[in-house]
């Protein structure tokens, strides 16, 4: 069972990230690049629970530090995101889980991941951040994490359901 | 409050990702070098094959992305796109990335530097405050660190990692990156330095009693061996200027000729010309003047601007 919510959880943040990277990141929309992996990483949380959250998370981060185009240091993002999948899965009430809760939480995930990246990035010492466009990259991001998550959520609710069927018996 | 498999495992990942940075913060070459190079081989190679299914999609936003600032209309344009018919979409995508080959061709050509093309085909995100990009040509294409990557209308940026089929390139607009530029036509030089934001850069001479107007087009200085910057390169136009001359403070903005959003087609300079081309590469330079014999355009660059004095301007371009 652990290996196929490995293999879910893998299967996901891995085309979360190149979606990101090779779609997304093109498409040169203003502010912010719409964080389809963040997006992933709390959906994921929702559906499965904090720890695959934070799995997941952590996971994402490693293969965004990892892939080409990225200049990030290695786990930055990765314990961002790590803290972002733990939160939100821990967070949601299983009692109310209605879409305009979820796609809050995940708003304030995508924009919590862009503040946090800014963060880590200045107290390592990074001299790439420029504050005076932070928080228009937070607010957009947020914006886009709204657009993003009313696609992404059912559909990863969806896909854990009918690939990880058993489990949820056990 | 959790349970005990729960507590270990954050705690492993944690620690995981702590000692991640804290390894990769110590610079050089860190346990991630290889590691890096085998995850970007594999993602690299995927991320060619996702760039090509996603190139109609892609070459379409260049359409609407001119838009930028209207956020309102985003959401209705990206409904226009949709409607656009997809073969529509693709051949004009081909006509496109073909003019972008030709314009680097000719930039290519009229400063012989040797380049080899290559395609952008991903983008870091912009949370992460980097403008890097990876393009789709790598050591086995002959490409190497510190490279100059330049496309139809100048200079783009450099190679800053290379793997075996991509190559991680820093453009010039990302706040690290800094280019020794020189004034077009004049011998002031100067730091271009990258804001941070995709339509301007920040020259700073390094004579503050230099004149610098707006208008005036910076190209590259060069750096030894053409490496990381090849020279004669086209880098931008000025725009604006703050402070008056001598004032230390004196920096001028200059606008990027190549639009850093939307780079699709570049070429690396893997040889730069053996000697500097001056200005012979700007976009609307007069200097690329019909000598009847190329090859004795081999007098010494400074004997350019008298060259143009004396020829009528080319009113074709």
């Amino acid at each position: 069972m652990i290996f196929r919510q490995g293999l879910f959880i893998g299967t996901c943040v891995f085309v979360a990230v190149l979606i990101e990277l090779t779609l997304l990141s093109r498409l040169g929309i203003p502010g912010a690049t719409p964080d389809i992996v963040v997006v992933t990483v709390v959906a994921i949380a929702f559906a499965m629970g904090p720890v695959q959250g934070a799995t997941s998370g952590f996971a994402a981060g490693v293969i965004l530090d990892l892939s080409p185009s990225s200049d990030t240091l290695v786990g930055v993002n990765a314990i961002i995101y790590l803290i972002i999948g733990f939160v939100a899965g821990f967070w949601i009430d299983p009692r109310d889980r209605t879409l305009p809760i979820m796609i809050g939480i995940t708003a304030l995930s995508t924009s919590a991941a862009a503040l946090g990246t800014a963060i880590v990035d200045s107290a390592l010492g990074g001299d790439r951040v420029n504050w005076v466009e932070v928080p228009w990259i937070t607010l957009s991001s947020a914006l886009y994490g709204v657009l993003l998550s009313a696609l992404v959520i059912p559909l990863i609710a969806r896909l854990s359901r009918s690939f990880l069927a058993e489990k949820s018996l056990s | 409050m959790f349970s005990r498999r729960t507590r270990i495992i954050l705690a492993v990942l944690v620690v995981a990702s702590l000692s991640f940075v804290i390894l990769d913060l110590r610079g050089g070459d860190g346990p991630f070098s290889s590691a890096r190079s085998a995850v970007s081989s594999i993602i690299g190679g995927i991320q060619r094959g996702a760039a090509t299914i996603f190139s109609p999609v892609t070459g379409a936003s260049e359409w609407w992305s001119t838009q930028v600032g209207q956020s309102g209309q985003i959401r209705d344009l990206t409904v226009e796109n949709e409607r656009l018919n997809s073969a529509l979409v693709s051949s004009e995508n081909d006509i496109a990335r073909a003019n972008q080959l030709d314009a680097l061709l000719r930039v290519a050509s009229v400063g012989r530097y040797e380049v080899t093309p290559a395609e952008v085909i991903a983008i870091g995100p912009s949370q992460d405050f980097a403008w890097t990009v990876t393009i789709d040509a790598g050591s086995l294409d002959g490409i190497e660190e510190d490279m100059t990557v330049i496309n139809g209308d100048g200079l783009v940026g450099r190679v800053l990692k290379v793997y075996n089929s991509t190559a991680t390139v820093v453009l010039i607009v990302d706040p690290v990156s800094s280019v020794g530029g020189r004034i077009a036509g004049s011998q002031e030089i100067g730091i271009v330095s990258g804001t941070g934001r995709q339509n301007s850069l920040e020259f700073q001479l390094l004579d503050p009693l230099g004149e610098v107007n707006p208008g005036d087009a910076v190209v590259t200085f060069g750096s030894k061996s053409g490496r990381p910057y090849a020279p004669g390169l086209p880098i931008g136009e000025v725009v604006d200027v703050t402070g008056s001359a001598g004032q230390l403070a004196r920096i001028a903005t200059v606008r990027p000729y190549a639009n850093m959003s939307q780079v699709s087609v570049v070429g690396v300079v893997v040889k730069p010309p053996r000697e500097d081309p001056r200005d012979s590469v700007l976009p609307n330079a007069p200097v690329v003047t019909p000598t009847p014999t190329p090859a004795a355009t081999s007098a010494p660059g400074s004997s350019n601007e008298k060259e143009t004095a004396a020829t009528p301007a080319p009113s074709g371009n």
